[in-house]
């Protein structure tokens, strides 16, 4: 099985840098998700790693091999599209043959390798469906079936699930994992969700404007983000210009106390909307409130988001006073 | 629902009831089918038509999928070269052929020595019809290409399929439905072919005859031979038709499975520029020989000579009264019959939504004229309006139809058979159009006709303009129902043309050509213009 090491890669588009000097080393077996907003240059990352784009400067090496100016088919590589790419021409079957056809495997040894990929995915009834009579799911699995029947060294995924509505989408979530403990390709999982992100991958690789910001395990990434744009990102945390006074924060004119201590001056303050405590009381005005199922989403004037169930009865409009349990302080 | 009779009165009486008294007349006079001219007819539409369909279908599939699919140097320009022979009448280009390839005096055999190339008879018939068919393949195809996700392509390449081999098994395969009823468009337009198998066929030898030239002679023939041309007619219209429901049930696969259609051209490699230097030399010899031939001609002192290139003939012809005659009639007649196709077919559009199930048939009856190959609607007009319709109303002549051998005529069978151009445009421009701006337009205060006149009708411009210039430049040198149906000493461009390259003047012919040619460049050059302004 193989690794990937991605060294230095650059690439343009006209005169815009959509990856700009990006260097990742995925170790043989790993799964890593490449996570960030839509033009962040994940996709175009993964497209390079595939072959299917030329990088304008850098380096690729699969499995120790350098394949920077390797076309796509001469790589050994799976790949699953966000748009399936099911070849509506071939039934299930001769779609999953395909790549095993290429490789030149005899008759009796194809049927047999299709018919157990096809067993991975729990579609061996449809085997001579035609891909117009499948669902969107289904067509996904083909793809899944088709990506790993030739047992590539390395599965690339682009956004496989974003076309699945939400029920779908972790069902088969929970099928990648589950042939993932199987099979154990190297993965490379581009994603724009960070749950998904989150649940599947060893370590996620945060991407924004072409760099990445963070490349840690989940809960690393979650617990101790590597930069502001990591933690509004991933945990959905308030980032907020603020001045610190030690044990207290100033955000605009308001003054909140903070229960760990932090740098004094100026910076960026971090924190995440449950760890924002709430009671009536002098301070900023409540601005919206949001009730979401299992807890309330409370928006202050000073541009916190507060969540919890403890706070109920605050009314928009109420001034509140504000303490924040934890936080993550940026220095300017 | 008055509306749509008064919409169906005319589409009843102008195409399907003389259809129907054609079939009628027709399978009255089976034994017509039967002689030996008529099989030799048979035969020799069988044989050009499949060879021209065979032409575009092989060389037209291949060139869309480079034209669409990969990097070719020059595929845009390229694409526009090769569509371009669907503005021009097949007849030009047949006069091109002819100067190209006369075995005699044609300038690639004065080039490559005397009888190299013989452009009459079935294969040269066959070839200048498949070089004419070609854009109704390149298009067919280029369009269920460019619905095609890239994604498709690339997953052949991540699984070990090289880019030649991508392209034959992936992007051939999805094209080949389209490609396949394109070719039995080319077929049909073949079969229904009446200038091209007349000008090549007529004089080859042996002579090759095709059922359109053997109804023209038949109708040459006086009264005598009109019944036997109808019967004849009815034998086209069933193979047409046969191959029409044949070409339905090619069954073509949905291709935009996923929802972000991504085109990226495919890179040829090492490949590129030998394969776009072949597209470029297949261009020149299909498209731009052929019509430069034309000039050519216009400019010799005589056929086949070179030396003193001249405008004599264009002085010449431009002071013939019989030539501007033809062309002021013309020119009457297509924008007319443009300005009709036009209106009715918007009419339908705005009606079709009221009327349900009959604004459908309504539907399949407008298209029907242009389904059916020309010479078998001209036989109908020319047997339905031969005698004088008295309408009696009680014990009076209300009013007497008296049609035949007028202009009128000529632009009824226009007007007929191009109606689907108008109907398809404005239902399919008022389908794309956005209703909310119409309905805006009516809260604003507008009442309907202003609403439509402010703004349903600005959203319909391109669609309207387009089917207006394609009637009027199809009508403008219409060839198949003009030498049926044009009454004798009102000649139009289309019959001058005729006459002159058949019988007696082909540099005056081609100078009426060319001068057809420049029109048609400049209209579309101008279409762009405007479309990339």
């Amino acid at each position: 099985m193989g690794g990937v090491t991605l060294t230095s890669l650059r690439k343009s588009y006209g005169t815009t840098p959509v990856v700009k000097d990006l260097s990742l080393t995925i170790a043989s077996g790993e799964f890593v998700a490449l996570l960030g907003p839509s033009g962040c240059g994940k996709t175009t990352t993964l497209r390079m790693v595939a072959g299917l784009e030329t990088p304008d400067a850098g380096q690729i090496s699969i499995d120790g091999r350098d394949v920077t100016t390797l076309p796509p088919e001469a790589r050994g590589l799976g790949m699953v599209f966000q748009s399936y790419a099911v070849w509506p021409h071939r039934t299930v079957a001769e779609n999953v043959e395909y790549p095993l056809k290429l490789k030149g495997l005899g008759r009796a040894d194809r049927e047999a390798k299709v018919k157990e990929a096809l067993g991975w995915v729990r579609l061996e009834s449809l085997a001579a469906r035609r891909p117009d009579a499948l669902s969107g799911g289904q067509l996904q699995r083909v793809a899944l079936a088709r990506a790993l029947v030739a047992n590539p060294k390395v599965l690339l995924l682009d956004e496989p699930l974003s076309n699945l509505d939400v029920q779908l989408r972790e069902e088969l979530r929970a099928e990648i994992a589950a042939l993932r403990a199987r099979l154990r390709p190297t993965m490379i999982y581009v994603t724009h969700d960070q749950g998904e992100a989150l649940a599947l991958a060893d370590r996620v690789a945060v991407m924004n404007g072409g760099v990445l910001e963070q490349v840690a395990a989940p809960q690393v990434l979650y617990g101790e983000p590597a930069t502001p744009f990591v933690a509004r990102f991933v945990g959905g945390a308030n980032v907020v210009d603020a001045i610190s006074e030690g044990s207290s924060v100033r955000i605009g004119d308001a003054a909140i106390s903070c229960d760990v201590p932090l740098p004094m001056g100026r910076g960026q303050l971090v924190v995440r909307p449950e760890d924002v405590a709430l009671e009536p009381g002098a301070g900023p005005l409540v601005t919206a409130r949001l009730f979401l199922g299992g807890a309330t989403e409370y928006h202050l004037a000073i541009g916190l988001k507060a969540v919890g169930s403890a706070h109920a009865g605050l009314a928009v409009g109420q001034p509140v006073r504000v303490t924040l349990r934890r936080a993550r302080w940026f220095p300017l | 629902m008055k509306r749509a009779l008064a919409l169906a009165v005319p589409l009843l009486v102008f195409a399907l009831l003389p259809l129907g008294r054609l079939v009628f007349t027709g399978l009255g006079h089976l034994d017509a089918i039967v002689t030996p001219d008529a099989m030799r007819a048979l035969r020799g539409t069988l044989l050009t038509s499949t060879g021209a369909a065979a032409f575009a279908f092989f060389l037209g599939l291949p060139l869309a999928v480079l034209l669409v699919r990969t990097d070719l140097p020059g595929r845009r320009a390229l694409r526009a070269v090769f569509t371009l022979p669907s503005a021009v009448p097949p007849f030009i280009f047949g006069m091109g052929w002819v100067a190209l390839a006369n075995p005699k005096a044609g300038l690639l055999n004065l080039a490559l020595g005397a009888g190299t190339f013989d452009i009459y008879g079935t294969v040269g018939i066959a070839f200048v019809l498949g070089a004419c068919g070609l854009p109704l393949v390149v298009l067919a195809a280029s369009a269920a290409l460019e619905r095609v996700d890239a994604s498709l392509e690339e997953a052949a390449r991540i699984c070990g399929a090289g880019p030649l081999r991508t392209l034959a098994q992936v992007s051939v395969p999805l094209a080949l439905p389209a490609a396949l009823s394109g070719a039995a468009l080319v077929f049909l337009f073949s079969a229904s072919a009446f200038g091209v198998p007349y000008l090549l066929g007529v004089t080859a030898s042996p002579p090759t005859s095709t059922l359109t030239t053997h109804v023209y002679a038949l109708v040459l023939m006086g009264s005598g031979g009109i019944a036997s041309a109808g019967a004849i007619s009815v034998l086209l219209l069933a193979l047409a038709s046969a191959v029409l429901l044949a070409s339905r049930l090619v069954k073509s696969a949905p291709l935009a499975s996923g929802k972000g259609i991504r085109l990226r051209p495919l890179a040829l490699g090492a490949l590129r520029w030998p394969l776009g230097v072949f597209a470029f030399w297949l261009a020149l010899a299909l498209v731009a020989l052929p019509l430069a031939a034309v000039f050519l001609t216009s400019l010799e002192p005589s056929f086949g000579r070179l030396e003193q290139l001249s405008l004599q003939h264009w002085q010449r012809l431009f002071q013939t009264p019989r030539v501007g005659w033809a062309a002021l009639r013309s020119l009457g007649l297509s924008l007319a019959a443009a300005a009709l196709v036009t209106a009715i077919g918007l009419a339908y559009a705005l009606g079709r939504m009221r009327l349900g199930r009959a604004g459908r048939a309504l539907e399949l009856v407008a298209s029907l004229p242009y389904a059916v190959p020309g010479t078998v609607l001209g036989m109908a007009l020319l047997l339905s309006f031969s005698v004088d319709w008295r309408v009696v109303v009680g014990e009076r002549i209300a009013f007497v139809l008296a049609l035949a051998n007028t202009l009128w005529l000529v632009l009824i069978a226009y007007v007929a058979r191009h109606l689907a151009f108008g109907t398809r445009a404005a239902t399919d421009g008022l389908t794309q159009a956005d209703p909310s701006l119409t309905e805006a337009a009516r809260v604003s205060g507008a009442g309907p006709w202003r609403a439509l006149l402010d703004a349903t009708l600005p959203q319909l411009k391109a669609p309207l303009t387009a089917a207006f210039t394609l009637t009027f430049l199809t009508c403008a040198t219409e060839l198949t129902l003009s030498v049926l149906l044009v009454p004798a000493g009102s000649d139009l461009l289309g019959t001058v043309l005729f006459e002159l390259m058949s019988y007696a003047d082909p540099a005056a012919a081609s100078v009426l050509a060319g001068a057809f040619v420049l029109v048609v460049l400049a209209v579309q050059g101008g279409r762009s213009l405007i479309r990339t302004a």
